[in-house]
Formats: C-alpha cells, structure tokens, sequence
C-alpha cells in the first residue's frame, strides 16, 4: 500500500515498535479485501468517527454467545469489510498453549477469516477479528473439530479467566487453572446462551498482586490470599540489607498499614501481622526473604466493573476468607446464589455491583445468604475521629447525677 | 428422578409451543419460582422434548417443532 494513499495510517508505521498498520497490510498482501479495513481506517481517521455499526445479530447453531455482529456504514465503499464479525475463542486457564494448537488456530483463521487475531481480549478469550456471516458455522466447526470452543459474548457469563498461578508463580496460594477450568465446564449454558440481565465475569488471581485485575473488572473476583503470618527468612533478609536494598525506606516506609519495623543493628525485619493487609509489596521486593502463610484461601470480593451504565466501580469484599479446594463447592453455592438474586432483581442492562448498590449490601447479603463482617467494608476507613479505646465504650456518667450531686453541695 | 411432576412440566411444554420464552418472562407468566422454570426447562431439553434457541444476542427456549419452524424463517 502506498503511503500517499493513506497518509494518516502510514503516520501509525513510523518507529521501531511494532504497528497494527504493518500487520494489516502484511494481511492485504494475500487477501486484498484487507485493503478495505484500511480504506475504512483512513477515512475514520480523517472523519474523526467510527464507521463500524454497533453490534447485530448473528451466532452459530445451538449458541447464542461467542460471535459479535459487526457491520461497516461503508458497505458499498468498502465491500471486503462489509461484514467483519468477530469470534470470542474460549482461551485454555492460564493462557497455555502448544505451538501446534496455535498453528492450527491460526490455519483456521486464514481459511475462515481475516487472518487478523488479537491475544488475548480482555476477558481473555482469544480475538480472531473479522468473517462473514457465512463462515461463521464452518469456521466454529472446525475450531470444535480441533478442541477450542467459544467464549461468552452477550448477556451471558464471560469466559471465566485466571492468572498463570501455580504453573508459573511462586506466589500463588489458590490453583487458579483448576478453578477457572472447573468453573468453565460447570457454567457451560450460563456461558454459551445469554439469559441475564447483563454480562457477569468471574476472574481468578492467584495472590493479592492480582495480575487478572479481577478486583477492577470482574462481578465475582477470588483472590488467593492467606490467613496466617508471612514467612520471613531473617538471613535472606540480611543478605537483602548487604547488597544495598534500604529495607526502611523501599519496604517499611511504604508499608500502608505501617505494621513493619526494621532494626538497622541487628538487621532484622518484624512484621504485626494482625494488622498486615497482604498487599504484597514487602514480598514483592524482597522475594527470597518473605513468602505468603501456609494457610491459605481466597478472598472473595463482588460488583467491579468497567463504565458503561454507573461508571467504574471497584469491587468489595463480600467473603473475606473461603477455602479453595476441589469440588469447589462452597463457591459454587454461592455464585449460584448470586446468579439467582441478580437473576430475579437486575434490571435490563444492570451490572451486580449496580443491583447491590439499589437494593444495599444488607439485602444482598441476607439473599445469597452470607453473614455480614466488619471486613465487608465498602472504603477504607479515613476519617480519624473513628478511634476508640476500650474504656470509651464503658457506660458513660449521667449527667443528671453529677447535676444533682452538685446541688446537694451547694 | 425429576422433582417436578408430569402435569407441571406439561403446563411448561404447552406455553413454550406458543413461541421462544426468555425462562424470566415464562416464570412471571406461569407465576412459577424462576428457578423452577430453569430447572424444568433444563430437564425438558435434556429429554429431547424442549430446545434452545438463539436470536443471536439472547437465548431463548421453545419446543423442538417451534425451533424448526424459528430456523426456517431464518433461512
């Protein structure tokens, strides 16, 4: 393609890093109606508008999740994108792959498709971007035929995702993989036939580092954390200290909950963990030193979510500590309970974290059938007159009393 | 072992002969639990006598000759 036609474009192909332009064009070399997405492009660019329809209506047999509609304005212009829909392919737990089932993903695409993917979406489904209508059946045939099913797409459960946890991770205190597989197969027509009242996800981390971002995305986050005291290696730490790491103020000092004490003589680290909130920064810098507990779960946090109807909103804690073990049905139970009550109460369109703000985290809790806990707090605490001893909550004098002592001595 | 009985499931069978159901729009009809609604649906299908059916964006239930008929119009 020339850069005098699309000058705009050719202006995203400049520097050494790698550019979308490029690859589209390495596509248009064997299959030409890619010059048309390009075409597109340029004008988008120059029109300063989107020239994609939203949404439409299309799926293949038996499923009403995993392909999105995708229509151009410029059908007549660009008749090689005039239906450019995409296929959500269900990612394997943890983003793992042979090369062989790549190859072969990918021969799939070229046969069906654009040829153009995007790894991995952000529910972490793999993006294989633009075919027709047409090849929308024999395209999922052949993915089926070679073991890759379609994501959630819709108002439907999402692909359920998980971090690389204990396949790669020393820090992971759940098997994300497991769950997130085992949660998969359990929700197989939650997750291929849009039934609710909005799209729900589930995202599994392995530790409080959170590398899914569940707590910010997902309406049902479990994050591997753990009960007991972190383990600290005092020698590691020492050697630490010796090759110049300033544990005070790179560990301690940014401490949120200041439980950290560093003693410069004996070059010894002390941890409180009563008020240790397992953010992860002490183990992160100090990785051969600290290490999480051994008794370890997950904390299950509900209602985060991207904009769209309220604006982003950040999970909140719902379980503060569950354990993580197959069959997994203690999660199970309470998801399903989930399901139901947002299921029954949500309005079109409604987000969980939306129908527990309506409705309250009381009622919530009450439906789904949870205890409430100090730790289900929605925010931190910042107002510090909050404070209190345990003499403040003795009864206090009345007043009167002291009022009528006073008289009498008069 | 279905904890539904027969004449409930039948009750189902008959409204979802009439058209594709959302099963949140066949419970307020029948004024049945939602639950239950899916649980029978879920059975019914199971049993080859009841079918999903998609419109694309939303998935619906119906009887198995309301689907043919759902897919040659679309055809």
């Amino acid at each position: 393609m020339s850069d005098e036609e699309f000058p705009l474009l050719s202006e995203l192909k400049k520097g050494p890093w790698p550019s979308f332009v490029k690859e589209i064009e390495k596509t248009a070399e064997h299959k030409p109606e890619m010059k048309d997405l390009l075409k597109q492009l340029e004008r988008s660019y120059e029109d300063k508008i989107t020239y994609w329809k939203h949404g439409g209506i299309v799926s293949v047999k038996g499923y009403g999740g995993g392909v999105i509609g995708r229509y151009s304005f410029l059908a007549k212009e660009c008749p090689g994108v005039a239906e450019f829909h995409t296929m959500r392919v269900n990612q394997p737990a943890g983003y793992f792959y042979t090369t062989e089932a790549l190859r072969k993903i990918c021969d799939i695409w070229e046969e069906y498709g654009s040829g153009l993917t995007n790894m991995h979406g952000s529910t972490g489904d793999i993006i294989l971007l633009g075919t027709t209508t047409h090849n929308l059946q024999p395209c999922f045939n052949e993915l089926a035929k070679a073991g890759f099913d379609l994501g959630g797409s819709g108002s439907a459960l999402r692909t359920p995702n998980a971090c690389v946890g204990p396949a790669r991770c020393e820090f992971a205190c759940i098997d994300t993989l497991e769950l997130c597989y085992d949660l998969t197969m359990s929700y197989q027509d939650e997750l291929h036939r849009p039934m609710w009242p909005y799209k729900f996800k589930f995202k599994i981390s392995g530790c409080p580092n959170d590398c899914v971002a569940s707590k910010a995305r997902a309406d049902f986050s479990i994050i591997g954390t753990w009960k007991d005291s972190i383990k600290i290696d005092q020698e590691e730490v020492k050697k630490y200290a010796e090759q110049g790491v300033d544990i005070k103020a790179r560990v301690v000092n940014n401490c949120p909950t200041k439980c950290m004490e560093w003693d410069e003589e004996k070059k010894e680290l002390r941890i409180d963990d009563s008020n240790c909130v397992r953010c992860m920064h002490c183990i992160n810098v100090l990785p051969k030193a600290l290490r999480p507990g051994d008794e370890r779960g997950a904390i299950i946090l509900m209602g985060g979510k991207a904009p769209i109807l309220e604006g982003p909103v950040m999970s909140w804690v719902v379980v503060p500590f569950i354990k993580v073990e197959p069959p997994f049905e203690e999660i199970k139970e309470l998801a399903e309970n989930v399901f139901e009550f947002w299921d029954e109460n949500g309005k079109f369109r409604e987000r969980l974290s939306e129908l527990i703000e309506r409705v309250g985290m009381m009622r919530f809790l009450e439906a789904v059938g949870i205890e409430p806990d100090p730790r289900q707090i929605k925010e931190p605490r910042t107002n510090p007159f909050y404070f209190w001893k345990e003499e403040d909550l003795k009864p206090r004098t009345d007043p009167w009393e002291i009022w009528r002592k006073a008289e009498k001595e008069m | 072992m279905s904890e539904f009985d027969e004449e409930t499931k039948q009750k189902v069978l008959e409204k979802l002969a009439t058209k594709p159901w959302s099963t949140r729009d066949l419970a307020k009809v029948l004024q049945m639990k939602k639950k239950d609604v899916d649980k029978i649906c879920k059975e019914l299908i199971a049993e080859g006598r009841a079918a999903y059916w998609s419109s694309g964006s939303t998935t619906y239930v119906t009887t198995k000759e309301k689907l043919e008929e759902m897919e040659e119009k679309r055809r």
